[in-house]
């Protein structure tokens, strides 16, 4: 093969892996403070989508600005969730019951806003038309695909955003805290439960933000979600759980394990690859590419 | 005996025949005054999941054509008895669509069904149809749905292997009148049942017969990741017609959005009612569907203005395609078996269909070649394919050239 040809496999994998990387920065910090499992992760992202479109369509907003405008409702829409139903499920109690109604809970809320978006907006597919969907940037015998490449840029800069924030600002560092040690953060005064919600609300604005992005070059339908719920999770789990440096490099492993499969299995074991890639780290190096390996005492 | 006793007689005798007529009434009435009976019939297609949209479109055909038998007075051998459907949706996978049959089926009385669009599905669903004796119609292409020596099945469209057989003689005939040599072509689509039997005579046989060589054979899994892959291989190897077959919208969408992003000029053969739906103008444009060309079992022909122009304003859908005509066409069928059958009975219905030969009414015009009979495999007599092409938007009939509604372009040329 020649080179050209490989440099623009690894080259098309990071720009689809970018994306994934931004969907699955907000389920890895939902688990990472939370420690609960959001089933309902790729329906926020599929509601980001028309939420993007509908600005698109209705009011001429660029998608790119788009995605941006979907954070501050998402958020609202993530504490909304998180007081109103989540905090049911989440603190005190049995931690096998607590994550048995969790499971059951983000399962559910799956189910009941796929078919609600089906029932309202019909199954019928959506696409905003962008030139730059079916345009590229050249750089020699290259293409990067401009969609592809503002959305991987995007999906950067909010990582950082959100990187910055934990490391950088108290409220991070309070949200760190209850992540690590939800006993010991209560004593030292932080409201853990406030905290569960804004890592819900921010998880959420993530992912919608992510569907945004994603809505610039690929179409919008209630059912949407099934095509990457479970390479979030797989990213997650590659990363380490809970890990937001890790989430972000295992949707960026995603898309490169991806799009260099190719180069040795045909396509219909496209992603056959990625999950051979999961069990090897998952063998190799069992708490992720980031993640803490745990001492037994 | 006296006149008294006389009249007290003829009054006894006129309260008895009162009597016995009033007894007597509801039974002689009853023909007359009974309910019409009401013939059940179910809709299984995917509502929900990936190809929900699809379900959608035919379940529109199938409400249009039972209003208009509500219209016309009911099914008149069943004392004007309405249509009702029943829909069950199929989801997105097997399992869903041969449970939700299941359910269908043994919930209640039903006639006949309709379903389920995905050739994968229909393989499946006929199972449950056939071993509870319903009749049931599909559009499905795929050959091995009536391969399998079933009795119910009833298959309206062409078979895959015909499609592709028609499909390479109608492109080598279009690109020779444009003064193009095929030389080179491409498979590119899913491995869902209808696409694998189109794409296994291209592959096998037909396309070296003509002495075209397969540069590019990529079949994926939907959905599909990424589209770029493909498309590189289709601009190093420069096709000269590309056989394609993405049923899932997103992945075509990506498909034809790299193929204008990397500038491929190549002409475009799809296979399916799924490359002509309205949505692929509002998402990727008309200017880059000019390209495309598709082979379905069913599209509007020169002569059914007025049928388009119902459902149309019916629907508010910008045109119709072969999902709501085989629905209508299927729903059509239904009633003409109920009247010769005379009953509701499923197995009288399949018995029915069996020596149907509709040579006017609805059924036999909405479908090429204007009659409707099944041969003993269940696959209709004189089923025969039609090349669609996109032109300024809309989807026209292009071949056969008799009934077409538009001349076909060629796009090709590098």
């Amino acid at each position: 093969m020649p080179l050209g040809d490989l440099v623009q496999y690894v080259v098309t994998g990071l720009l689809v892996g970018g994306v994934y990387a931004l969907m699955s920065i907000g389920l890895a910090l939902i688990f990472g403070v939370m420690k609960v499992v959001n089933f309902a992760q790729g329906d926020f992202m599929m509601l980001g989508m028309y939420l993007t479109y509908f600005l698109a369509v209705g009011y001429g907003v660029d998608p790119l600005l788009g995605a941006l405008l979907t954070i501050p409702p998402f958020f609202v829409l993530g504490l909304l969730v998180h007081r109103t139903l989540l905090v049911r499920v989440t603190g005190g109690g049995n931690p096998q019951r607590l994550m048995d109604a969790q499971l059951i809970l983000t399962l559910g809320l799956s189910l009941i806003i796929t078919n609600a978006t089906t029932m309202i907006l019909t199954p019928m597919p959506r696409g905003i038309q962008t030139a730059y969907a079916t345009q590229a940037f050249a750089v020699g015998p290259i293409l990067m695909n401009q969609a592809r490449s503002y959305a991987f840029l995007m999906a950067l800069v909010l990582a950082g955003l959100v990187y910055v924030f934990l490391t950088r600002t108290d409220v991070g560092k309070a949200l760190r805290a209850a992540a690590d040690e939800p006993e010991a953060a209560g004593y030292q005064g932080i409201d853990v439960r406030a905290m569960h919600g804004l890592a819900f609300g921010v998880g959420i604005a993530l992912v919608a933000a992510a569907g945004g992005l994603l809505a610039t070059y690929h179409p919008i339908e209630p059912t949407v979600a099934v095509n990457f719920i479970v390479l979030m999770f797989v990213a997650v789990v590659l990363g380490g759980l809970g890990s937001i440096p890790g989430a972000f490099a295992g949707g960026l492993v995603i898309g490169l394990v991806q799009s260099l499969t190719l180069l040795v299995l045909p396509f219909q074991l496209q992603n056959a690859g990625v999950f051979i890639a999961f069990l090897l780290v998952l063998y190799l190096r069992p708490q992720g590419l980031f993640g803490q390996r745990l001492r037994a005492v | 005996m006296n006149a008294a006793g006389t009249d007290r007689g003829r009054g006894v005798r006129a309260l008895a025949i009162a009597l016995a007529v009033l007894l007597a009434a509801p039974t002689l009435l009853a023909p007359a005054l009974a309910h019409a009976e009401d013939l059940k019939i179910t809709l299984v297609a995917p509502l929900s999941g990936r190809w929900a949209r699809q379900g959608q479109l035919k379940k529109m055909g199938a409400e249009m054509a039972i209003a208009e038998v509500e219209a016309q007075g009911g099914i008149k051998a069943l004392g004007g008895g309405k249509i009702v459907l029943r829909e069950a949706d199929a989801g997105d996978s097997v399992e869903k669509a041969v449970s939700a049959a299941q359910r269908a089926l043994s919930r209640e009385k039903i006639s006949a069904g309709i379903g389920s669009w995905l050739s994968s599905f229909t393989l499946g669903v006929t199972e449950v149809a056939e071993r509870l004796q319903v009749p049931w119609f599909t559009l499905s292409y795929a050959d091995s749905i009536t391969e399998r020596g079933f009795k119910y099945t009833f298959q309206s469209s062409p078979v895959s292997s015909l499609q592709a057989d028609q499909a390479l003689d109608l492109i080598l005939d279009l690109a020779k009148r444009n003064n193009q040599q095929l030389k080179k072509a491409a498979l590119v689509g899913d491995n869902t049942a209808a696409i694998v039997f189109f794409f296994k005579p291209l592959r096998e046989k037909l396309l070296k017969a003509k002495g075209i060589d397969i540069v590019v054979d990529e079949v994926w899994t939907p959905p599909l990741a990424d589209a770029t892959a493909i498309v590189q291989k289709l601009r190093s190897s420069q096709p000269d017609i590309v056989f394609y077959g993405a049923t899932n919208f997103p992945d075509s969408v990506q498909v034809l959005q790299k193929v204008k992003e990397f500038g491929l000029k190549t002409p475009f053969m799809g296979v399916g009612a799924w490359l002509v739906t309205p949505e692929y103008v509002k998402t990727v444009g008309k200017e880059l569907l000019d390209n495309v060309m598709s082979v379905t079992a069913a599209h509007p022909l020169k002569g059914q203005e007025d049928l388009v122009k119902r459902f149309t304003q019916r629907t508010g859908e910008p045109f119709m395609t072969q999902d709501p005509l085989m629905s209508y066409a299927h729903v059509w069928i239904i009633k003409e078996a109920a009247e010769l059958a005379k009953s509701t009975d499923p197995k009288a219905i399949r018995d029915a269909v069996a020596r149907l030969d509709l040579r006017s009414g609805p059924a036999a015009s909405t479908l090429i070649p204007g009659y409707i009979k099944y041969d003993d495999r269940g696959r209709r007599v004189g089923a025969t394919p039609i090349i669609v092409q996109w032109q300024g938007g809309e989807p026209f009939t292009v071949v056969p050239a008799e009934l077409a509604t538009r001349k076909p372009v060629w796009h090709g040329g590098k």
